[in-house]
């Protein structure tokens, strides 16, 4: 890692290069390594570190159009080097480009400084022999079972800061350890995962004995109809199902171009009032982001309160075209996504997963969600097949493994019928650790099964 | 480059089974609009090297933009102190499969560098596609893209292998949405995920006129709007090349991984359904399916001189005449499989590729391809009106929209985002939302006609994701329409 003070240098030393009304520079740095096991031992392990500096020159008021003498030209540049030459380099290609632009009527402005909760940098680097031990540790609880281990052990370390001409500066280092595994019998698989700040509080033991646990008791599964079932999703899929809600409903760009479920229903009940979802970078469990990529603060923001939309997530460029209160969720420029909350999860209720699964009648347990695609925005729904382990539920107790399905869902009418919330929430990370989701297992009372799958 | 790729191999001690080094310097362009405006405009560029250790029969791999003398030093310190903490955990010993060293030098045959076309010039051709689609006011979203990429790879290894390459690859398209209060429909020109994608230079941006061809798709995708919704039931289909491309990608691409086969996937992407005693023995498809593995296709987006280990590019039969014939292989996997299977005595057929070098080069697709009817084995070279004409009650598919498959690359559903109606060997009325779901060789057996080479084209899939770390890798997939019989059609309610 450079530190900040050298990173703050870096980042004045580009901003001094630059002749432009406005620019941005965001400069990132990293070291990564991931030990991958499968077939029960090592068989990819490598590590790799980069830094990156991406540029946006804003030039304002430079084209005058017929109607419209406002809107800035942007252009943006990237290269992955810190010495002076690149530094001008990269301002230079970004002010090329911003020059040759047309001006968009809806930018206003880069956004300016604004008071940053500052969280401690929390680095912990996980050496080739820690992955390696908690590698070993599932393969060894998986051959004692005579199963099949493969997995992942991540550790990603990095360093993020923002700087604007506006006098912007924001800062923060962080690091995950992240172990997930996927253990296979002959018709069986069970996964398990788990994420931490150091790799003395990855529970390794854990993740392997969740994952054999459901290998041994998803064997031999039996064919079942597909069709509409109850279903507990576990914090997995719960995670994985949300994973596009996070994307096309509360995102200001989808929601103002009439494409998002949620367009048009701010204040209007749109899911159950037993629903509250909300996007908190500095929940206690999830590893903390003080700022947006536009080095604007971030707060606990709630977009769903008891079923009724509140709030949708803003960046500076939606913020100001729809004269609404910036919520620090930019993404890196150019960003065409829109904005995008990072840290959303669906809030906690007061069930444990046990009385969930006694209060289902005939129902299906599901571990994970595979291959979830939309379907169609507007509507949010969705398809994709459950995996590692699915169950039938009847009359509140597991009574055999069944092979996978696929389903057709609307995720809008899913969270109409929530009939039960877990009292925790589970910390989750993508497979590669760089982002930590929360999510807690629920009971939905309707879900659509198409078809059925061999295994 | 050549010069100091070799410089950091030979750091490298020699008491490594085996060791490559490779360089690459990554240049992009990006332009996108969106409702008449330049959203996104932006150049990258990133430049880095990797060594690659096989030692005490385990691999290594350490990556690093630092190419100083130090950086190196610290690289290679990296990437044994690797080798030590996986060879305290392994079970058996990689083995590669024997391989000539080549010095060569490769590079895409383009007609106009993109990157000297001026970026103005790009903006304009943009811009004037993102304005012909606003064809209704119930068009709410216009968009336009444009996309350039060149690498330049600089490979050493220690069997002696020297070889640097130069590969470019463009892309553009259009996508228009259209809206009117619940409903949402889509088209894109002349693909989903943007557009056509090949390696070309920018003649290919030329070639697709976007400006021409924008209107139509966009007043389709007004029509979407109030268009009947595909029925649901039992049906011939026919997709159309650009849908069918998307297909072969999943159900077969994918499956015929052969790192995927070996369980080397199975905490990520999954494994297969075409286990190693499957080959040379299963009915993949019907007996006029010829599926192809061929990184030598000029434009092919998955087309370059040499993979990431250094074989060279090749074409080779997956599936022929409807037999599952092979894998698509690397040095390593291909060893484990001669050890499984005596039969199979093949060398590596050269797909192995990274997408940086900050990532482990792995098997990756590189053109697969469905062989066009009227050559050998492939039956009637049809045309696709006389396809339509040949159907009593069908449903033509065009233009992804959504795919999905699982783990095993068994049960897949896609969606397109248009079809019609075939009734009585006519192209009948506008159907909205279509999908079809199926089991892949029940699926690849129902192929019944597949149109001829006139009507066949290599579509670009430049978003391919694969392993941990991810990867997105550039593949292309060559197809022209082709029928399938008794498919289950609209399996989703909307």
């Amino acid at each position: 890692m450079i530190g900040e003070e050298k990173l703050k240098q870096i980042a004045e030393k580009a901003l001094s290069f630059s002749k432009a009304e406005q620019t941005e520079v965001l400069l990132s740095v990293s070291g990564n390594a991931l030990t991958r096991f499968a077939n029960n031992q090592i068989h990819q392990n490598v590590a790799w570190k980069n830094l990156g500096i991406s540029a946006r020159v804003v030039l304002l008021n430079k084209k005058t159009r017929q109607n419209s003498d406002s809107g800035g030209q942007v252009g943006v540049a990237s290269t992955n080097a810190f010495d002076d030459a690149s530094l001008k380099d990269v301002i230079a290609r970004a002010t090329e480009l911003a020059n040759l632009q047309e001006p968009d009527p809806g930018f206003v402005s880069l956004p300016k400084p604004q008071k940053i909760i500052k969280v401690t940098d929390d680095i912990h680097h996980a050496t080739e022999e820690e992955m390696a031990a908690g590698a070993d540790v599932v393969i060894k609880k998986a051959m004692k079972e005579n199963l099949i281990a493969s997995g992942a052990y991540a550790n990603d370390v990095s360093e993020i800061a923002v700087a604007n001409s506006l006098g912007v500066w924001a800062h923060h280092a962080g690091s995950s350890c992240n172990l997930s595994t996927i253990v296979l019998g002959k018709d069986s698989s069970g996964f398990a995962a788990d994420v931490a700040r150091t790799p003395d509080e990855v529970d390794s033991e854990l993740v392997a004995e969740t994952a054999v646990q459901k290998a041994l008791e998803s064997k031999n599964p039996q064919d079942i109809e597909p069709g509409e079932y109850e279903v507990i999703l576990e914090p997995q899929a719960v995670s994985e199902m949300m994973a596009f809600f996070q994307w096309y409903g509360p995102n200001a760009r989808i929601y103002h171009e009439g494409a998002s479920p949620l367009s048009d229903k701010m204040g209007s009940q749109v899911f159950g009032k037993n629903i509250t979802i909300i996007d908190d970078p500095f929940h206690k469990d999830v590893f903390p982001m003080p700022f947006d990529f536009e080095g604007q603060p971030k707060k606990a923001i709630t977009f769903i309160k008891n079923g009724v939309l509140q709030n949708i997530a803003y960046d500076s460029y939606h913020a100001l075209k729809y004269h609404h209160q910036n919520t620090g969720h930019a993404l890196p420029a150019p960003n065409t996504m829109g904005p995008i909350p990072l840290h959303m999860y669906i809030a906690a209720g007061d069930m444990t997963r046990d009385a969930m699964i006694k209060n289902v009648k005939r129902g299906l347990l599901v571990t994970r969600l595979w291959y979830v695609r939309v379907l169609n925005p507007k509507m949010l729904n969705v398809t994709g097949m459950t995996r590692d382990a699915t169950f039938l539920i009847e009359n509140g107790k597991i009574v055999r493994p069944v092979k996978n399905l696929r389903f057709n869902q609307s995720i809008p009418k899913a969270l109409n019928n929530v009939v039960g919330i877990e009292n925790k929430l589970t910390p989750l990370a993508s497979f590669e650790g760089e982002m930590i989701s929360l999510a807690p297992t629920l009971h939905i009372s309707k879900w659509e099964f198409s078809s059925a799958t061999l295994f | 480059m050549l010069k100091i790729a070799q410089d950091i191999l030979s750091k490298i001690p020699s008491s490594v089974s085996y060791a490559d080094v490779r360089i690459v310097e990554q240049e992009s362009e990006d332009v996108a609009t969106k409702d008449g405006v330049v959203e996104a405009l932006e150049s990258s560029q990133s430049l880095g090297y990797n060594v690659r250790i096989l030692k005490n029969g385990v691999w290594s791999f350490a990556a690093s933009y630092d190419m100083s003398e130090k950086g190196v030093d610290e690289t290679i310190k990296k990437a044994l102190a690797i080798v030590k903490a996986s060879a305290t955990h392994k079970t058996s010993n990689v083995q590669l499969d024997e391989l000539e060293p080549i010095v060569d030098s490769y590079k895409t045959p383009i007609k106009e560098d993109p990157f000297k076309v001026p970026m103005s010039e790009k903006i304009k051709i943009l811009l004037a596609a993102d304005k012909a689609q606003k064809v209704s006011d119930k068009i709410a979203v216009t968009q336009a893209s444009y996309q350039a990429n060149r690498e330049r790879k600089y490979f050493v290894s220690s069997i002696g292998s020297k070889i640097d390459q130069d590969i470019v690859w463009t892309g553009a398209g259009t996508d228009t949405t259209a809206v009117d209060g619940p409903e949402l429909q889509n088209r894109s020109y002349p693909n989903s995920f943007r557009g056509q994608n090949q390696t070309r230079g920018f003649e290919l941006v030329r070639e697709l006129e976007l400006e021409k061809h924008a209107p139509k798709y966009a007043q389709e995708a007004v029509e979407l709007l109030t268009a009947d919704t595909c029925p649901t039931g039992e049906f011939d289909i026919i997709l159309d090349g650009n849908q069918l491309a998307l297909q072969i990608h999943e159900s077969c691409g994918h499956a015929v991984e052969l790192d995927r086969v070996l369980g080397y996937e199975a905490s990520y992407a999954g494994t297969s359904f075409l286990t190693t005693e499957k080959l040379f023995n299963f009915q993949y498809g019907s007996d006029i399916v010829n599926l192809t593995a061929d990184a030598t296709i000029p434009g092919g987006l998955g087309t370059f001189g040499y993979d990431d280990e250094g074989v060279p590019a090749q074409r080779t039969y997956l599936v022929k005449e409807g037999k599952f014939q092979d894998y698509i292989t690397s040095r390593d996997t291909v060893r484990k499989l001669h050890e499984i299977n005596n039969q199979y005595t093949k060398r590596s057929n050269g797909t192995v590729r990274a997408s940086s070098w900050s990532r482990l080069p792995m098997i990756r697709m590189t053109n697969i391809n469905l062989e066009p009817g009227g050559e050998e084995g492939t039956g009637k070279g049809w045309k696709l009106d006389e396809l339509i004409a040949d159907t009593k009650y069908g449903i033509f598919m065009s233009t992804n929209r959504s795919w999905s498959i699982d783990d095993k690359r068994y049960n897949f559903q896609f969606g397109t985002e248009i079809a019609w109606e075939i009734k009585d060997g006519k192209r009948g009325r506008m159907l909205k939302n279509p999908t079809y779901q199926g089991i892949t060789p029940a699926f690849w057996n129902s192929c019944d006609a597949i149109c001829g080479r006139d009507e066949w084209t290599v579509w670009g899939t430049p978003n391919c994701g694969k392993g941990q770390p991810g990867q997105v890798m550039y593949t292309g997939h060559g197809a022209s329409p082709a029928r399938f019989k008794k498919v289950k059609v609209g399996v989703v309610k909307w």
